[in-house]
């Protein structure tokens, strides 16, 4: 029973970092998608709104305002818009100008425009860890209180529950709406959906702005989960959520939430079970496996070379 | 030939700035290597402020040898790389002595170009025992060792009688130094060693560590690390619950811990370097530190100020600045200084330093254990 109850808590610990990593992988696999690019800056854009929420969180303290919900929802407004904003103004500066240049140069544009957010929050915030007040306390324990227990946490479940609904919400919205079909339309075939009228510039900015809300929420719920914010934090999950859209295929939105668990639950069993020294070895080298034998991922679709 | 009058002019009085400008930098320049900004940047904070406090107070009783001590301020950041980086750049402007690094991964590739290049370093903070067992002229510390340190806090943990404990540390030179030596002394004291874990610098979720650690059954956990990596793992733990004790080096001893993990804080165990700024002949010094605003009580604070004042006084009795002459002038002395009286062995390592057990409260003070 003990061994069970072990196995499940690094299960439910990994379908939590899990979720995490697949609310990020979501940008990077929906800009791929849309336009054939990765999107580096990502992860300052979630470092961004977890900051904006903190900040947010903080200023609602001060004017005196403790009721849960409205602290939450502010901050989770708050986040959004200006982690939205951010990815649009992303987009404008550092991607538009130069697409359809040769691939490299959006790569370095991107990874430039890693380096200045990553600065810019450093100047603006400091360099040190900021705590991130716990605001969702308790959970369940099950099992003896004797011997171990398997404990899930409320944040846990809300993390779990909020990747869920994004998720839904999101693929609806992709196969149900008129912009989301433009969307659709705009990664089969960027000229030809210009060719028929719809306006591929808006769609792609638009594509920008829904990833980097998703990362905002990303953002809020991590910075809550872990309880503390710094500047630098947003380039090694980014890296993590990159590895997991690839893993599940890029330019798959369901690949990147599958990417996304079932890192997150390597990672977990590994630390778990052998080292956390290994984890990241453990993690990586299931990428390269994975990409060795189906180099577009796990549910990427294949290139169709069109003659 | 037709040099106009106002071309000559300009001419004349920008070489007469230019040697006048030349003749003023005369002063001794002392570079300051630490982190400035990074995750540790709070111990940075205390070595910046402890040298500069002695550099003011140096300058005001007359400089050395008639010459001012000017800073020059590098950062850091705690990282190798970029440590190596900034010791080329202060080879690069003709400094001789350096008070730095800070962080033992950052002083051991520096102090390589250091002894390469002749010039003196005085580290403040860096425990690591591998820096001085290089046979190396120019490297002294101002603080003891982790050698010192591990048995100080493996020897408490035996004193409190725990069933099994657990050691883990962040893989880097100094958090892995102090757990494997705390490691030994438990061992050597016959207590069990139930896990001895690495995790990453850095990383943020620590909830698999954590569920081993429960799994494990452990009563005390020792951390070798920093504290931005302890208060999310003491957070993390006491979520779920896990009752076990927990123990680092001075490296997480640091207010900033309690704004990252809040009440799971209390009851934390550190080692470190005793309150200098307790003992009645500091008081002065303490007091002009906050008159300045500035807070004397940081483990680095008085280290580093009497690095500096160590250099000063190495220049006075050597009677040169010739950084292997000041070398051997603070082999040969001893000193009195705000951390006590400073003797040095033949490995540049201080003959006594005493690190004392703490038990750390929510609110940031700490009050010596039991």
């Amino acid at each position: 029973m003990q061994d069970l109850l072990y196995f499940s808590q690094q299960l439910v610990n990994g379908l939590t970092i899990g979720s995490t990593y697949a609310l990020i992988a979501i940008g990077y696999t929906m800009v791929y998608g849309i336009i054939g690019m990765i999107n580096f800056a990502h992860g300052e854009i979630y470092m961004i709104g977890a900051y904006t929420a903190l900040i947010a969180i903080t200023g609602l303290a001060t004017l005196g305002i403790a009721w849960l919900p409205v602290i939450l929802l502010v901050a989770l407004i708050c986040a959004v818009i200006v982690s939205s904003s951010m990815g649009w103004a992303v987009e404008r500066v550092a991607y538009r100008p130069v697409r359809g240049r040769h691939r490299l140069i959006p790569l370095i544009s991107a990874i430039g425009m890693s380096i200045f957010l990553q600065n810019y929050v450093h100047l603006a915030q400091g360099s040190r860890n900021i705590g991130f007040p716990a605001l969702i306390d308790g959970g369940f324990r099950f099992g003896a209180p004797e011997s171990f227990q398997l404990s899930l946490s409320y944040m846990q479940i809300t993390i779990f529950i909020t990747t869920l609904v994004c998720m839904t919400l999101l693929s609806l919205f992709i196969s149900r709406s008129r912009i989301g079909r433009a969307c659709r339309a705009v990664s089969q075939d960027l000229g030809m959906a210009n060719l028929l009228g719809i306006d591929t510039n808006r769609i792609i900015s638009a594509t920008f702005v829904i990833g980097a809300s998703l990362a905002a929420v990303a953002g809020l719920l991590l910075g809550m989960y872990y309880g503390s914010v710094d500047p630098l934090f947003g380039f090694i999950a980014g890296l993590k959520a990159f590895t997991a859209a690839v893993l599940g295929g890029i330019g798959s939105i369901p690949g990147a939430m599958l990417g996304g668990l079932i890192l997150g639950v390597s990672e977990s069993m590994t630390s778990g079970y052998l080292s956390g020294e290994y984890k990241d070895v453990v993690s990586f080298s299931l990428l390269i496996l994975i990409l060795l034998f189906k180099p577009t991922g796990l549910l990427g679709k294949p290139e169709v070379e069109k003659i | 030939m037709n040099i106009s009058a106002k071309k000559l002019a300009t001419a004349v009085s920008a070489s007469v700035a230019l040697m006048a400008a030349g003749h003023a930098t005369a002063d001794i320049k002392i570079g300051i290597a630490g982190p400035m900004t990074g995750p540790v940047a709070q111990y940075g904070d205390m070595q910046f402020s402890g040298a500069r406090m002695a550099i003011e107070q140096i300058n005001a009783n007359g400089g050395v040898m008639g010459e001012d001590l000017v800073a020059v301020e590098v950062d850091d950041v705690c990282d190798p790389k970029q440590a190596v980086t900034v010791a080329n750049r202060l080879v690069n402007e003709g400094v001789q002595y350096v008070i730095g690094h800070l962080c033992s991964s950052s002083t051991q590739p520096a102090s390589d170009i250091y002894e390469d290049e002749g010039i003196l370093m005085i580290t403040p903070a860096s425990t690591s025992p591998e820096i001085t067992e290089r046979g190396y002229e120019l490297v002294f510390r101002t603080i003891g060792l982790d050698s010192m340190q591990g048995p100080v806090a493996g020897n408490y943990i035996a004193s409190q009688k725990p069933e099994r404990v657990a050691v883990v540390h962040d893989k880097q030179q100094y958090g892995e130094g102090i757990a494997t030596a705390v490691r030994d002394t438990l061992k050597d004291a016959g207590i069990e060693v139930a896990m001895f874990e690495g995790i990453t610098a850095g990383d943020k979720d620590f909830s698999s560590l954590v569920t081993k650690i429960k799994q494990a059954d452990v009563d005390f956990v020792y951390y070798g690390g920093y504290h931005p990596e302890l208060g999310l793992i003491l957070r993390q733990a006491r979520q779920t619950d896990v009752t076990a004790k927990f123990m680092g080096p001075e490296g997480v001893g640091n207010k900033d811990i309690n704004t990252i993990a809040g009440e799971a804080a209390e009851g934390l165990l550190v080692t470190l370097p005793p309150s200098f700024d307790e003992k009645a002949e500091n008081q002065e010094l303490v007091k002009a530190f906050k008159d300045k605003g500035e807070d004397p009580s940081g483990p680095f604070v008085l280290p580093s100020y009497t690095a500096v004042q160590l250099v000063a006084e190495g220049i006075k009795q050597a009677d040169s600045t010739d950084p292997f002459d000041v070398a051997a002038a603070l082999r040969a002395n001893s000193f009195e200084t705000p951390i006590g009286t400073v003797q040095y062995d033949k490995a540049g390592d201080l003959k006594s330093f005493e690190f004392v057990v703490y038990e750390w409260h929510s609110d940031g003070s700490k009050t010596p254990a039991q």
